[in-house]
């Protein structure tokens, strides 16, 4: 401290030579050394945490500096949980909740309304939760919520707007392979987790088809209870006064059978295989490889994190893009996830000509990772880069509040990302070979190229024996 | 090479105070934050603009340069993008073992590439002379490598925690960005004048590679890149909105070095650059070291201004891309740049037709007829420093056609020209208008932005708050006027996706 102290006086001075001088005296070069005096502190918002009588769980941030309020709400649920036979359900469910209106307003009433405010209101469900947002101004907030609490315990599922989230996710089927990152990735994800997984499959005309109202009810029944839902809230008010205001709105909100369905279980194993999508009218290729990768909560996550960034940035796109000039993007990366294996995977997208080439330096590159310890400057740079830049996850309240939601949600601790920088603070070289050696492996990748087989710069076959996959999509039963 | 997510910062006193009367008197309030700005300009007319934001200690990062590819001739399409690219390739200092040797490396390097294009470009060319120079542009790229520290510019951002350093390249800017703890202030005055004071270009043929593939994957590979190319293709015969950003693939096998060097000399004086700063620094601590290290940068005369006028326009234009992938349908009707009047209530005009849920465009071919997945309005197309587009995309629904939409919006497009727009839709506007300039004050990299853009493009930063007042006073006549001015179809490009069986 005192030492920053002094420097800063020194620069000081050298300011005032300079300005007497000439400006050349006190100009750095790049490469000197600076001397950087102690940040500001870091502003920890006080959340409190509070639980309504009917379960619903509150984490709330007072924000008074700003005349606005938000909430941002998880649901337990996820389209991991529908049926195969009508994947998209949980999507519809989710968006016609709010689409459709109440039994007392219509969806298109309520979209007016709050387009005239210039408020939000709006509520999802992805693979692994349902979401639930609103931002208005502080002056609208009653009427806001208002239109929350009709939605989530009163919502009308109108046929009309259900026709018309259905026309919409076959139009999404139709359109799914106009472009080729979009089928990289799906069939990418197929692979690693098995066509059939919850956590990989997708719509079809005829899953799509199958979903009746009815469907929609159970599924929302089966869910959207308080005693299901954590509920983060930040603005401008007192907690007191916005706990007995949430209280008088969702009370009306009855408490249901908490969810304890567990989540679907992952499958697959990973083993080597080359894929391959026919794509004549491209002239580059969309390539991707990987295998399964691991959960978040795995103490080796730290190293696993400075691995990736050595892996990513220091290897493959300093190779890939930088020296060889073979790609725009391109990158190597351990995935971790809440609370299902994330995938390992590199990627690149190259002209036909090179496809072979750029797969052959990922596997090369993977392996030297395994093989030998990242140099001191690799791993300094690493660290450095990622404690220096810890400071950005403390930008605002709302950034801690929704991230303590999200470790709430998954069962992790609240103080999960300041764990993990205590982690990244002691990996050393030889818990990234570890780690390296540990999690990856290039002997077992599903090996993925999306393009024009006739100009590759070899055959893909060499790679071994090639398994074709058609994207055709399977069309819709004609009435 | 981060993104964040920035949802929601903290406001200074000061903003919470002109929040309180946003709605009911934006204009005052609006005025509060436009006299927290600071102002200083260099002797040798480099610009920066300050917004202390004391809420976390970090700071957004903003060299605003006033060059785009409609700076760009035949050519060399694609340079400004190319020149953004080389701009993170280091200078005599950052990213090399020793200049000295290197730079006589890459002198020989560049004469080894004109005399291998030149004899590659011949009508007959010698192919024996032509391997043999080849194979000495590949010796001399491989000797000048060796001299190379790989991304040493990147790594010394990032290991200073550095959470956006990036840049873009749009028709009218170039824009270099970092986003840095707040006591690495100095740390960023030396690297980034350093970068504009010396910079070299190597690793050039390599990047021009990258680039290339760039391309490939935003245009070659994909429909709606390739209409968006030939559209504005069509829409604009004269003004150089006429070419993608990218450029085309033919220049960028053949800009050279030089080519960028001197587009550099030209368009990257100190007079065509404005710096914005916003976050936990103190404006007279910028400023005084903004003298220390940019007033070296010897000034240079302002770049000419671009001289070709888009004409105006004879008849309906229309174009069509043939492509393996469902159709899709765009249209475009000429409308004038973001400084004249009509702006804001061709803004109005985009917002009321095609932007939200209850929007009519819409409510009309999303929710009644369910002929489209998707359909937006939009203004300023592809960019707005020079007269530009106000856009119509539409997405059919599965089984419906672009015709279809195209029918169900000329319908609307007629409505709102006949009838003027109601009192809730213009309430609508004004209110979400307003909402999105506080959620753009929320974050100091979109408020370091908007205080560049609004400076170079709108003559001054304080046209960021002024706006509002234009807004405000809006009326419905004012829609209805510009709908019939410019909503014409002679004046007007249609452009659509095929489906290529």
């Amino acid at each position: 401290m005192r030492k920053q102290i002094t420097a800063k006086k020194v620069f000081s001075g050298l300011l005032l030579l300079a300005l007497i001088f000439g400006a050349s005296y006190a100009q750095k070069n790049p490469k000197d050394k600076f001397v950087f005096g102690p940040l500001n502190p870091i502003k920890m918002p006080k959340v409190e945490k509070a639980e309504l009588p009917n379960g619903l769980k509150l984490l709330l941030v007072e924000d008074p500096e700003f005349p606005t309020i938000d909430i941002y709400a998880m649901v337990r649920t996820g389209s991991v949980f529908e049926p195969a036979s009508k994947i998209g359900l949980a999507a519809i469910t989710g968006s016609v909740m709010r689409t459709g209106g109440t039994k007392t307003k219509t969806g298109d009433q309520i979209d007016k309304e709050l387009d005239t405010l210039a408020a939000t209101v709006s509520t999802s469900i992805g693979p692994t939760s349902g979401t639930i947002s609103v931002s208005v101004l502080k002056e609208d907030f009653d009427k806001a919520l208002g239109i929350l609490a009709d939605i989530l315990t009163d919502p009308a599922f109108p046929q009309d707007k259900i026709d018309l989230a259905k026309v919409q996710q076959k139009t999404s089927v139709s359109r799914r392979n106009d472009n080729v990152g979009g089928i990289a990735s799906r069939e990418f994800s197929k692979l690693i987790y098995g066509k059939d997984s919850p956590y990989a499959r997708h719509t079809e005309y005829a899953s799509i088809e199958a979903i009746a109202r009815q469907d929609l009810v159970d599924f929302y029944n089966a869910y959207f209870y308080p005693n299901n839902t954590s509920m983060a809230v930040w603005g401008d008010f007192k907690t007191k006064d916005m706990i007995v205001k949430l209280a008088a709105a969702l009370g009306k909100w009855k408490k249901g059978k908490a969810s304890a369905e567990p989540w679907p279980k992952v499958v697959a194993e990973d083993k080597y295989t080359v894929n391959f999508v026919d794509k004549p009218d491209v002239n580059q290729s969309n390539i991707m490889l990987g295998h399964l990768g691991g959960l978040m909560n795995n103490p080796d996550l730290p190293a696993l994190d400075i691995m990736n960034q050595i892996l990513s940035f220091e290897r493959m796109f300093k190779r890939i893009r930088t020296d060889e000039g073979l790609a725009y993007s391109v990158w190597g990366a351990y995935g971790a996830g809440y609370i299902y294996p994330g995938a390992f995977s590199c990627g690149a997208q190259t002209k036909s000509q090179s496809t072979m080439y750029a797969i052959e330096i990922m596997l090369k590159e993977i392996k030297r990772i395994m093989e030998q310890e990242v140099s001191d400057e690799e791993l300094a740079k690493a660290k450095d880069g990622y404690l220096n830049s810890y400071v950005f996850n403390f930008e605002s309240k709302s950034q801690v509040l929704n991230r303590m939601l999200t470790y709430a949600y998954y069962g992790y601790p609240l103080d999960f990302t300041e764990k993990q920088k205590a982690g990244v603070e002691k990996v050393t070289k030889a818990d990234v070979l570890r780690v390296a050696k540990k999690y990856l492996k290039p002997d077992k990748v599903h090996i993925l190229v999306v393009g024009k087989k006739a100009d590759f710069d070899k055959p893909l076959s060499t790679l071994g024996s090639v398994n074709v996959i058609d994207v055709a999509i399977p069309a819709p039963k004609q009435k | 090479m981060i993104s964040r997510k920035f949802l929601f910062s903290r406001l200074s006193l000061i903003l919470a105070v002109f929040v309180l009367f946003s709605v009911a008197a934006p204009a005052q309030t609006f005025d509060a934050v436009k006299k927290q700005v600071r102002t200083h300009m260099l002797s040798n007319g480099m610009k920066f603009i300050v917004l202390e934001r004391h809420d976390a200690p970090v700071a957004a990062f903003h060299v605003y340069a006033d060059v785009g590819s409609a700076n760009e001739s035949y050519g060399i399409t694609g340079i400004s993008h190319i020149l953004e690219h080389m701009a993170f390739k280091g200078t005599t200092t950052v990213g090399t073992k020793d200049f000295a040797a290197e730079s006589k490396v890459l002198d020989e390097l560049d004469a080894a590439y004109t005399e291998m294009r030149q004899e590659e470009t011949r009508v007959n060319p010698d192919q024996a002379k032509l391997a043999q120079l080849k194979a000495k542009f590949t010796d001399l790229e491989k000797k000048a490598k060796d001299f190379v520290i790989n991304n040493e510019y990147f790594d010394m951002m990032m290991r200073e925690g550095d959470a956006g350093v990036n840049a873009y390249t749009s028709n009218d800017a170039t824009q270099y960005i970092n986003y840095l703890p707040s006591n690495r202030l100095e740390f960023w005055m030396a690297m980034t004048s350093d970068r504009f004071l010396n910079p070299i270009f190597r690793e050039f043929f390599k990047e021009r590679d990258v680039i290339q593939e760039e391309r490939r994957l935003g245009v070659e590979t994909q429909p709606t890149g390739k209409l968006m190319e030939d559209f504005m293709a069509v829409a604009f015969k004269a003004h150089p909105y006429h070419h993608e950003v990218v450029g085309h693939m033919s220049d960028l096998q053949a800009i050279t070095r030089k080519d960028v060097e001197d587009y550099f000399k030209k368009f990257y004086s100190p007079s065509n650059l404005t710096v914005g700063i916003v976050g936990d620094v103190k404006a007279a601590e910028v400023f005084k070291l903004a003298e220390t290290y940019f007033s070296r940068v010897p000034s240079g005369p302002r770049p000419e201004p671009v001289r070709t006028k888009e004409p105006e326009q004879w008849g309906e234009r229309r174009v069509a891309v043939s492509a393996k992938s469902q159709p899709f349908l765009l249209i475009g009707y000429h409308v004038p740049d973001a400084r004249n009047k009509d702006s804001r209530a061709i803004e109005a005009l985009a917002n009321i037709l095609g932007q939200g849920r209850s929007s009519r465009l819409y409510t009309t071919l999303v929710k009644d007829k369910k002929i489209a997945a998707m359909v937006q309005a939009m203004s300023g197309f592809p960019s707005d420093k020079f007269p530009n587009l106000f856009a119509v995309i539409a997405m059919p629904a599965a089984g419906k056609t672009a015709a279809e939409c195209q029918a169900a919006i000329e319908e609307e497009l007629e409505k709102i020209k006949k009838d003027a727009v109601t009192e809730d839709e213009l309430t609508k506007f004004k209110r979400s208008t307003i909402k999105s300039a506080l959620a753009q004050l929320r974050s100091n990299p979109n408020m370091a932005a908007l205080l560049t853009y609004a400076d170079v493009v709108l003559g001054d930063y304080g046209k960021a708050f002024d706006q509002i007042d234009e807004i405000k006073a809006l009326t419905a006549e004012d829609i209805k006027r510009v709908a019939n001015q410019y909503l014409v179809k002679t004046n007007r490009t249609i452009g659509e996706i095929v489906t290529e069986k």
